[in-house]
C-alpha cells in the first residue's frame, strides 16, 4: 500500500515538474530577425550574417537545449540546440540570438538555415512536433534596401503570434541579444513621484483599496455570521419543539448575555454543593518516589531493530 | 624576538580594538540599549534580546576579507541574511502569526475590520512626508511601512523597494512596535472624552467552528484578488490560520505556532540587528527614517481613534464602539490591543477591552499587508 502511495506521488510529481517546464518553454517567443546583414552585428568568427533572437518571457530560467529550430513546416527537426549545453539555459526575461548562417558546426548557436530563403521561422519543443512559436519573415526584408534593418515585436514578447501585424514592426535600432523596447528600471517609482509628487494620489488611492478589501471582507462576515445565527436559532427551536420547552428558544443563538452564564454556573454549582456530587479535597499534595527510572534512552523498545525477516519462497 | 614582536604587531593590526572608531562605539552602544530595554524593561524581548545582540555582533571592528561580516558573500551571517535580503523570512514570521492568531473577535463583529483600515492612514502618512524630505518614491514607500507596525511587512517591503535602507527601516519599525505602550496613550487620551472612554462595548457572541474555517479562506480569496502582490505574506497569514481552524492539521499549526516562528524570529532579529553596521546604519537618512517612521505611528494611532468617534456617528446607542479601541487598528499584535485594555481600565477597573481591541488589532495585520502589496504594486 505504502509502495503505491510512493509510485503514485513520485509519477505526480514527475508530471508536474515536466509539465512546469513544458509550460516555461511554451513561453519562448521568436523576438526580432534580420535578414541583410552587410554591417551589424558579428559574430565570434567576424561574419556578418543573418539573425534571430528568441525571448524567454517567463520569469523562470528555461531550458531551450533539446528543441528544435527550422525554417522548413515540412521537417520540424532540421536543427537540434544541443542539450548540455549551459548557455542553452535561458535566464528569466533573457534573450538568446542564432545565427542563421548555415554553418551548424560554430557552435549551439548557428543554425543549419539561411533566412534570405527562409519563408519562416518555426520553434518546436523537444517531441519535434508541438510548435512553441512560429513566425514568416516578410518578404521585403530580404531586399537590399532594407539591409541592416531589423523587424521584430515592439514590446519583448508581445505581439500577434503570425510574425506580423499587432505588437510588431519594424525596430528604429537593431537590439539582438536585448530589449526592443528600452525599459527604464526605476521607471515606475519615477513616474509616481512626477505624477504624485506630495503622494495624496497613493494615499488616496491605496487607502480606497485597503478600505474596499476590508469593507467586502466585512460585508460577506457580516451575511455569513447573519446565516450563523439563524441557524443556530433554527436548530435551538427545533430542539425546544422536539422536548417541548418552547421557552428555551426564546433568546437567540450569539446573543447570550454574561449574566445567563453566570446564572447558569451558578445553578451548576449549586446543584454540585446540593446533591453533593463532589466529595471534600483533602488538599494535601503527596509525591509519591517511584524507584523505576523510565528512560526512552534506556528503553529496549528504542533498541532493538526489528528482527530480519527472510522471505522464503515456495 | 623580532618575529614574535612583529607577529605580535600584526595580530594587533586584526583584532577589533585596532580598527575600532567613535562610530562602532556608538553602535554597540545602542546594542547594550536594546538589551536593556529587552531584558531589564521587558521590552518587546523576543524582538529587542535578538536584534540588541545583533548589531553588536555587526558592529564588532574588523577588516574586510575574514568573510564574518553579513555583508561578505558566503559568510554565515551573510548565508542566514538571505533570508531578509530574498524576503523569505516575513511571510514566515506570517505562516506563525496565523497560526497563532484567534480571528474571532474579528469574525463576532467584523465591522471592527474598518478600524484596522483606517489605521493605515500612518503608512500613507509617512509616505507623503518621506516625499516632502525628498526620498524617492520607492524610499518613501519603505519608510512609509513603518506606520504599519508590523516588523516583518517593513522588512518584506523594504527588502524591495529600498534594500540600503532596510536596517534602519526594520530597527525603526521593532523600536517603535516596542515603544506602543508610550506612544499611544497620550494620544487617545487627547483625542477621547471622558464618557468615550467609558463605553462599554457588547460582549461578543460566539463563533461557530464553521465561521472560523472559513474566514481564511475566503479573507485569502478576496484579498489576494484585490492586492495579488501581497499574496507572499497574505498567503502564509491565511494559511496558518486555515491549519490553525481546520482542527485536522494540529500538528502543523503547532510547529508552525511554535518552533518555526522561534526559530524564524531568532534568525530575522539576528541578521537584521547584524545588517545595522556603521557604515550603513549611521547616516543622517537614518535619522530622518527614525523621525519619520514615529510620525507615522503617531498618524496611525490619531486615524485610528478619530476613525471610531467618527463610526460612532453612524451606530445606535448600545452598539456603539469604545474608542480606545482604535489605536490597535496599527498591526503590533497584542501590543496595541493591551494598550486599550489598560488605559480603558484606568477610567473603568471593570471594562476589559481586550478581546474587543483585538478585533481592529488583527484587522490591522491584514490591513498593513493589503497596503504593503499596494505599494509593492506601484512601486516594486
Amino acid at each position: 500500500m505504502m509502495k503505491n502511495i510512493k509510485f503514485i506521488l513520485a509519477v505526480v510529481g514527475l508530471t508536474l515538474a515536466l509539465g512546469a517546464s513544458a509550460q516555461s518553454q511554451g513561453q519562448m517567443r521568436l523576438n526580432e530577425y534580420l535578414i541583410i546583414n552587410t554591417s551589424d552585428f558579428q559574430d565570434d568568427f567576424g561574419q556578418q550574417n543573418s539573425w534571430f533572437e528568441i525571448f524567454n518571457a517567463s520569469y523562470g530560467t528555461v531550458d531551450i537545449g533539446g528543441c528544435y529550430l527550422s525554417d522548413d513546416p515540412n521537417n520540424l527537426k532540421k536543427y537540434a540546440i544541443p542539450g548540455g549545453d549551459v548557455l542553452t539555459a535561458i535566464p528569466p526575461r533573457q534573450h538568446v540570438l542564432f545565427w542563421a548562417d548555415n554553418e551548424p558546426n560554430h557552435g549551439t548557436f548557428h543554425v543549419n538555415f539561411d533566412l534570405k530563403n527562409a519563408k519562416e521561422i518555426i520553434f518546436t519543443k523537444g517531441d519535434g512536433k508541438s510548435i512553441i512559436d512560429r513566425i514568416v519573415i516578410k518578404d521585403i526584408y530580404r531586399d537590399s534596401s532594407k539591409a541592416n534593418i531589423s523587424f521584430g515585436r515592439l514590446e519583448d514578447g508581445i505581439g500577434s503570434i503570425t510574425g506580423d501585424g499587432e505588437g510588431w514592426g519594424e525596430l528604429a535600432v537593431t537590439s539582438p541579444s536585448t530589449n526592443n523596447a528600452i525599459i527604464d528600471k526605476a521607471a515606475k517609482p519615477e513616474r509616481m513621484k512626477s505624477i504624485d509628487p506630495y503622494g495624496w494620489i497613493m494615499a488616496v488611492t491605496a487607502m480606497s483599496v485597503v478600505f474596499v478589501a476590508l469593507i467586502l471582507l466585512y460585508l460577506i462576515f457580516k451575511q455569513i455570521g447573519k446565516a450563523n445565527i439563524k441557524q443556530a436559532n433554527k436548530k435551538s427551536a427545533n430542539a425546544a419543539a422536539r422536548n417541548n420547552h418552547p421557552e428555551a428558544a426564546v433568546t437567540p443563538a450569539g446573543e447570550v448575555s454574561a449574566e445567563t452564564y453566570a446564572a447558569i454556573a451558578t445553578a451548576l454549582h449549586l446543584f454540585i454543593e446540593d446533591s453533593e456530587a463532589h466529595d471534600e479535597e483533602s488538599d494535601v499534595v503527596t509525591q509519591r518516589h517511584t524507584d523505576r527510572t523510565y528512560s526512552p534512552w534506556s528503553s529496549k523498545i528504542y533498541m532493538l531493530r526489528q528482527t530480519p525477516q527472510v522471505n522464503k519462497r515456495n | 624576538m623580532n618575529n614574535i614582536v612583529e607577529n605580535l604587531q600584526q595580530f594587533w593590526q586584526y583584532t577589533g580594538f585596532a580598527n575600532c572608531n567613535f562610530q562602532y562605539l556608538i553602535m554597540i552602544c545602542i546594542g547594550l540599549t536594546f538589551l536593556y530595554l529587552g531584558i531589564k524593561k521587558e521590552w518587546e524581548p523576543m524582538l529587542l534580546v535578538p536584534i540588541g545582540f545583533g548589531i553588536i555582533i555587526g558592529n564588532i571592528p574588523l577588516f574586510a576579507g575574514l568573510k564574518v561580516s553579513v555583508y561578505e558573500e558566503g559568510s554565515v551571517l551573510n548565508i542566514l541574511y538571505q533570508g531578509v535580503k530574498q524576503g523569505f523570512y516575513p511571510p514566515l514570521i506570517f505562516l506563525g502569526i496565523g497560526a497563532m492568531t484567534d480571528f474571532s473577535a474579528l469574525i463576532s463583529n467584523p465591522k471592527l475590520l474598518l478600524i484596522g483600515a483606517a489605521a493605515q492612514f500612518g503608512i500613507f502618512g509617512a509616505y507623503a512626508i518621506s516625499l516632502a524630505f525628498g526620498f524617492d518614491a520607492a524610499q518613501a514607500g519603505a519608510i512609509g511601512i513603518i506606520g504599519g507596525a508590523d516588523g516583518p511587512t517593513a522588512i518584506f517591503l523594504s527588502s524591495r523597494l529600498a534594500p540600503d535602507m532596510m536596517g534602519a527601516i526594520a530597527v525603526s519599525a521593532y523600536s517603535y512596535m516596542a515603544l506602543v505602550p508610550v506612544i499611544q496613550p497620550p494620544i487617545m487620551r487627547l483625542c477621547t472624552t471622558k464618557k468615550e472612554r467609558l463605553i462599554r462595548m457588547k460582549p461578543p457572541r460566539a463563533v461557530s467552528p464553521t465561521e472560523k474555517k472559513l474566514f481564511p479562506i475566503v479573507g485569502f480569496l478576496l484579498t489576494a484578488f484585490i492586492v495579488p502582490s501581497g499574496i507572499p505574506l497574505l498567503g502564509m497569514l491565511f494559511f496558518g490560520n486555515l491549519i490553525k481552524e481546520s482542527g485536522v492539521t494540529k500538528r502543523l499549526a503547532n510547529t508552525a505556532s511554535g518552533p518555526l516562528i522561534d526559530i524564524v524570529t531568532i534568525l530575522i532579529g539576528l541578521t537584521v540587528g547584524a545588517s545595522t553596521q556603521a557604515d550603513q546604519f549611521l547616516q543622517l537618512r537614518s535619522i530622518w527614517i527614525f523621525i519619520i517612521g514615529a510620525c507615522s505611528f503617531v498618524i496611525a494611532t490619531f486615524a485610528g481613534v478619530l476613525f471610531v468617534k467618527f463610526f460612532n456617528l453612524f451606530l445606535k446607542e448600545g452598539n456603539k464602539i469604545n474608542p480606545l479601541i482604535g489605536n490597535a487598528g496599527v498591526s503590533a499584535v497584542p501590543d496595541a490591543a493591551r494598550v486599550s485594555n489598560n488605559v480603558g481600565r484606568e477610567y473603568d477597573p471593570s471594562n476589559y477591552l481586550m478581546m474587543h481591541a483585538m478585533g481592529p488589532n488583527v484587522a490591522g495585520v491584514i490591513g498593513s499587508a493589503v497596503a504593503a502589496g499596494m505599494l509593492l504594486g506601484f512601486l516594486g
